[in-house]
């Protein structure tokens, strides 16, 4: 590898990235996804029961069962009053007008008062999964605590501290995102997706482009190695992408969403090189396989969807049934996402993660040297 | 317009997808293969969450606590650590989500009637895990509070059980669970993918459609044919119409035989909002292909704009109701949330035409929308 060899990359690199630079609307497309759309969905989506409005169907009207209301309150629940009957409450529901209607029995208070045991019924729309889940988590610990209160009432004890019984407390402590803000974990997740897509048709692109307009043939008689003519489109989808990340942390995940950085950004930076050059090895491979753009498309659509929505970026991976975890091995996004995200939120240094990358680097190799090797074949 | 030049465009691209057996056979095979991957794996069930224990009290008492996630379905129990210390790098590494500390005299000051504390440390990653891991801990220890006062209840007090329940637990809370009765990941993501891979197959197709004509050279032939550009768009689309809506049955089959949901709706709202969304699909692909100049970068906007909103703005994994104002407005702006709603409705909830009608609408406007700018957009010359 001589000055000429260098020379000769640099050259098509550039050229690369000129092109790049006069398709507008992809240029556009690039940067919408890496700014725009990473701020919406991180400002605005989340896995989070917000704001459910709900009905009470309260039939008995006592203080103690306003007492039991009270306690559905924001930012979780939004009381939309009370319903009058169980078939208005129906209605309610089946015009999804409330997720959940709260039942109360008449004899409420006076069961409670006897020192007898109630029951308060839930309706919960459970179409939803995450709604149908929170809903149920978050009812059943303000009961709980209602519970507790009305006991300590009942005991007659001011501070529940003096009180000596057996008891387990747990004091919870949550890592990493003690609070649990969505825009600490949505944009991140947003960004691993939008890097794949990208580093997958990037290359895969550059390359159709060459073949669809010709300029292939060009290359192909070039005194240029296929390596070299295929080293500068993954550098060049590699430099874009890489200017897209520094955006993103920088702009978006570390300025507006104030997600703290606690690994080495230098780290991070390298993993996400090692996966675009991993997932471009795989956009080459396809679109060297594949007889012409169609064909490339659909293959990647096809190994795209199940990369993107199992590889654990939504729902950790140790849900799932085991087959598909297990398919998941093959997936450098599961990789990535697993160092990503210990880097940037858990502050993992690279010698703890070092298993996945090399994990990570190994398939991203396979891949790369098997796309050029079918490169290669086609020339032949 | 006429339609005899719609039907004569609609024929030839048959032929052509007919005769690309490949093509053929993926239109149909992506669809059905996506539906089985996501359907299953997507799941959002918070089960066999993994975690160790550090008990430093090594009792009898310690143990038994210990057994209580031990012995739950919802945990997945990975061994014992010495020491925090020691624990804390796997979580790190994603190997566990969810440490007990248990500290040391827990059995000693139980038994002398004493409150101890324990600290269950939850990986707070993905944060909807993190809350249902914590309402389980929390059900988990009640459940074992409970015990314990009762024992020491009785003991101390003589009260029986009758009176402690009441004590205890004045009031409980009965949940139940309307559309999906057993809060099924299954009936809800995995009739809710229909919604999602009907969004991004029909778009990715047509476009394809394009791609071939243009790759072929055959659209010069159109170019320089009587052929308007509305004939011609409405019929380089209609195939791709039929292929979906036959897709999209497919799909809603393997709903009802293979995830095992019910179908409570009206089937002709069901099947007629399905058109109008598959058509808004095949629109999308046909407008982003007649927008940019690249085949290569149609292909790559139509799949970064249908995949990404089609996940996040949906409301298939995210409730719109839980969206801030911008999310939300994005979330209106697209067709997949009134499809969400129309699937959900028609398979979960048996909601007919006064609940969806709207969204029949909507998706309507949707659909001749995309067509007429896809129209609008088509040229017939080639620029420089």
């Amino acid at each position: 590898m001589n000055r000429l060899w260098w020379i000769r990359v640099y050259a098509l690199t550039k050229k690369e990235l000129l092109q790049f630079s006069r398709d507008i609307v992809l240029l556009f497309a690039v940067a919408w996804f890496f700014t725009a759309e990473i701020y919406i969905a991180g400002s605005g989506v989340s896995m989070e029961l917000n704001n459910a409005s709900v009905v009470v169907l309260d039939h008995d009207r006592s203080e103690a069962s306003r007492e039991w209301i009270s306690q559905l309150k924001q930012p979780y629940y939004n009381v939309l009053g009370h319903a009058q009957s169980q078939q208005q409450a129906n209605v309610m529901l089946d015009k999804g007008e409330v997720i959940g209607v709260f039942e109360i029995p008449a004899d409420f208070q006076k069961k409670l008062l006897l020192n007898q045991q109630t029951s308060i019924q839930l309706q919960l729309d459970a179409s939803n999964i995450i709604l149908g889940t929170l809903a149920n988590s978050y009812s059943g610990l303000m009961n709980a605590e209602y519970n507790q209160q009305w006991m300590l009432k009942n005991l007659k004890v001011v501070d529940p501290d003096s009180i000596q019984v057996p008891m387990v407390e747990e004091r919870q402590k949550i890592n990493y995102n003690p609070e649990g803000k969505s825009t600490w974990f949505m944009p991140i997740s947003d960004m691993m997706t939008v890097i794949t897509l990208l580093s997958l048709f990037l290359p895969a692109a550059i390359v159709v482009r060459e073949k669809e307009r010709g300029t292939i043939e060009q290359l192909s008689v070039a005194p240029l190695s296929p390596f070299q003519i295929l080293f500068p489109k993954i550098l060049a989808a590699e430099i874009i992408i890489l200017i897209g990340v520094a955006v993103c942390i920088f702009g978006i995940i570390g300025n507006v969403f104030q997600v703290p950085f606690r690994g080495s950004l230098l780290s991070f930076f390298m993993v996400t090189m090692v996966f675009v050059y991993a997932v471009s090895g795989l956009g080459l491979f396809i679109s060297s396989v594949s007889r012409n753009l169609g064909q490339a498309l659909m293959v990647s659509f096809m190994l795209l969807m199940p990369m993107l929505l199992l590889s654990g970026a939504w729902t950790p991976r140790e849900s799932m049934p085991d087959f598909q975890q297990y398919l998941m091995f093959l997936s450098p996004l599961s990789y990535y996402i697993d160092i990503g995200y210990s880097i940037i939120l858990k502050g993992a240094t690279l010698q703890l993660m070092w298993q996945p990358l090399l994990q990570l680097f190994g398939l991203g190799t396979l891949l790369f040297w098997f796309g050029i090797w079918q490169f290669k074949r086609q020339f032949n | 317009m006429k339609w005899s030049r719609v039907k004569t465009v609609a024929i030839k691209e048959i032929i052509e997808i007919w005769r690309d057996k490949l093509y053929l056979s993926m239109a149909f095979m992506i669809p059905t293969m996506m539906m089985v991957v996501l359907g299953f794996g997507l799941s959002m069930d918070v089960e066999k969450i993994p975690f160790v224990a550090v008990d430093y009290d090594q009792s009898q008492q310690s143990r038994d606590y210990l057994h209580r996630f031990i012995d739950s379905r919802y945990f997945d129990y990975r061994g014992m650590k010495a020491h925090e210390k020691l624990a804390e790098p796997l979580m790190m590494q994603n190997k566990v989500r969810f440490i007990l500390v248990i500290p040391p005299g827990f059995q000693r000051d139980l038994l002398q009637g004493q409150r101890v504390q324990i600290q269950p440390v939850i990986d707070g990653l993905f944060t909807f895990q993190a809350k249902v891991v914590k309402g389980y801990v929390s059900a988990i220890n009640a459940n074992y509070n409970q015990e314990l006062m009762t024992q020491w209840l009785k003991k101390k007090q003589g009260m029986n059980s009758h009176e402690i329940a009441a004590l205890l637990q004045p009031v409980t809370l009965e949940t139940r669970y309307l559309y999906n009765e057993k809060l099924s990941s299954l009936w809800s993501t995995g009739s809710g993918m229909i919604m999602l891979v009907m969004l991004m197959a029909p778009a990715i197709l047509t476009a394809l459609g394009v791609v071939r004509e243009k790759e072929s050279g055959s659209i010069f032939n159109i170019y320089a044919s009587t052929v308007t550009r509305s004939e011609f768009i409405i019929g380089k689309i209609l195939p791709y119409v039929l292929i979906s809506m036959l897709n999209l049955l497919i799909l809603s089959w393997m709903a009802l035989v293979l995830f095992g949901v019910p179908f409570k709706g009206d089937p002709l709202l069901y099947l007629t909002a399905s058109l109008f969304y598959v058509s808004c699909a095949t629109g999308i692909g046909m407008l982003v292909s007649t927008m940019v100049k690249t085949q290569a970068s149609a292909a790559l906007i139509t799949m970064l704009g249908t995949m990404i909103p089609g996940i996040m703005m949906s409301g298939l994994l995210m409730p719109v109701n839980s969206m801030e104002t911008a999310a939300r407005v994005e979330a209106h702006l697209l067709p997949a949330m009134y499809q969400l709603n129309i699937v959900w409705g028609s398979f979960l909830k048996g909601q007919g035409w006064p609940e969806l009608g709207t969204n029949v609408m909507v998706l309507a406007g949707y659909a001749i929308l995309l067509w007429s700018l896809s129209i609008w957009r088509f040229r017939k010359r080639v620029n420089s």
